[in-house]
């Protein structure tokens, strides 16, 4: 029953979950930024600019890790 | 046929009902968990009074459920991880129903209100950081430093680990509503283009609302599947704190 075994949906798995995990942390990243720049410091863009750029690295490392350790495939 | 693809997952309460300025209407998402809980308590009550030697379908079908998610907690998180098995369980056994039952045309699949996923997701993320600081203490905040970070990158490694962490429970609570809504609205598209093609061209789009529901029926599998690994992995990492990268792979 569990098509898990099956390589197909084992790889479709692992697709869907990377692509979330890289939009996640952008997403997270600009709005930490965004909440900086807006509530706390009123420092125009750039406390959105860096946190993209840290939610983009950060979102690609958890890509990477998520890949290396998906259990067994 | 301009009806709006996002329209089934509009909510219309059939009861109206508050209490305190808390608004606890009933509609059908909240009938449909009623329904996903009563089929699985049914099912798994069912299949438990008999327990014989040599199951039964139900009973085998059981086994193999609980064998499975057994698999899971025991390869990301080890023995000491069965202590959430009912936890897992659980949350694997809702998110599977439901996403099973809400492609039973007219169904509603509960798992498509992003609400509901993000309850679960800050739950399982809550649940591990309360884990780790219960076990490791304030050395649990070493989680956002990786190991064998050189000290001058210490002020980038830490807000990039911070954000990381943070995306956790967003991606975890995204995907699946993302995968759900995303599959309906495309069966419903290719539905509508075959009910207004006619019978000349229809057959195509209908064919294709076929082969998607097949599609559909392994994602509904394959997203309970990652959202339990994930929540095993979050859950591991609390206890397992930086051990997990080594014998992972």
């Amino acid at each position: 029953m569990p098509p898990t075994n099956d390589p197909f949906y084992a790889g479709l798995g692992q697709a869907l979950r990377i692509g979330t995990e890289l939009l996640a942390a952008l997403v997270v990243g600009g709005g930490l930024g965004w909440v900086l720049d807006a509530y706390l410091f009123a420092s125009g863009p750039w406390g959105m600019v860096i946190g993209l750029v840290l939610g983009a690295v950060a979102g690609v490392r958890n890509a990477y890790r998520a890949s290396q350790r998906w259990p067994k495939t | 046929m301009e009806e709006n693809p996002l329209h089934p997952f509009e909510l219309h309460n059939y009861i109206s009902v508050s209490i305190g300025g808390l608004d606890i209407s009933i509609n059908k998402a909240v009938i449909m968990m009623w329904v996903v809980v009563a089929l699985i308590t049914v099912l798994m009550v069912a299949a438990a009074s008999a327990r014989r030697l040599v199951p039964g379908k139900l009973q085998s079908l059981a086994e193999l459920l609980v064998d499975f998610i057994r698999a899971i907690i025991m390869d990301t998180m080890g023995k000491d991880g069965m202590r959430f098995f009912p936890l897992v369980a659980t949350l694997f056994l809702f998110i599977l129903f439901s996403n099973l039952l809400g492609l039973i045309p007219g169904a509603y699949t509960v798992t498509s209100q992003i609400i509901v996923t993000a309850a679960f997701a800050v739950m399982v993320y809550g649940l591990s950081l309360l884990m780790g600081f219960l076990i490791h203490g304030a050395k649990f905040l070493g989680i956002l430093v990786p190991p064998g970070t050189p000290g001058w990158l210490l002020p980038l490694m830490v807000p990039i680990e911070l954000i990381s962490q943070l995306a956790r429970p967003i991606s975890l609570a995204v995907r699946l509503f993302a995968n759900m809504t995303a599959g309906h609205v495309i069966l419903g598209v290719l539905f509508g283009l075959a009910v207004s093609g006619g019978l000349l061209i229809g057959w195509l789009p209908f064919a294709f609302t076929i082969a998607m529901n097949g599609l559909e029926l392994g994602i509904a599998f394959i997203q309970a599947y990652i959202f339990t690994v994930l929540t095993c992995v979050y859950l591991g990492d609390a206890f397992h704190l930086h051990g997990h990268e080594e014998h992972a792979h």
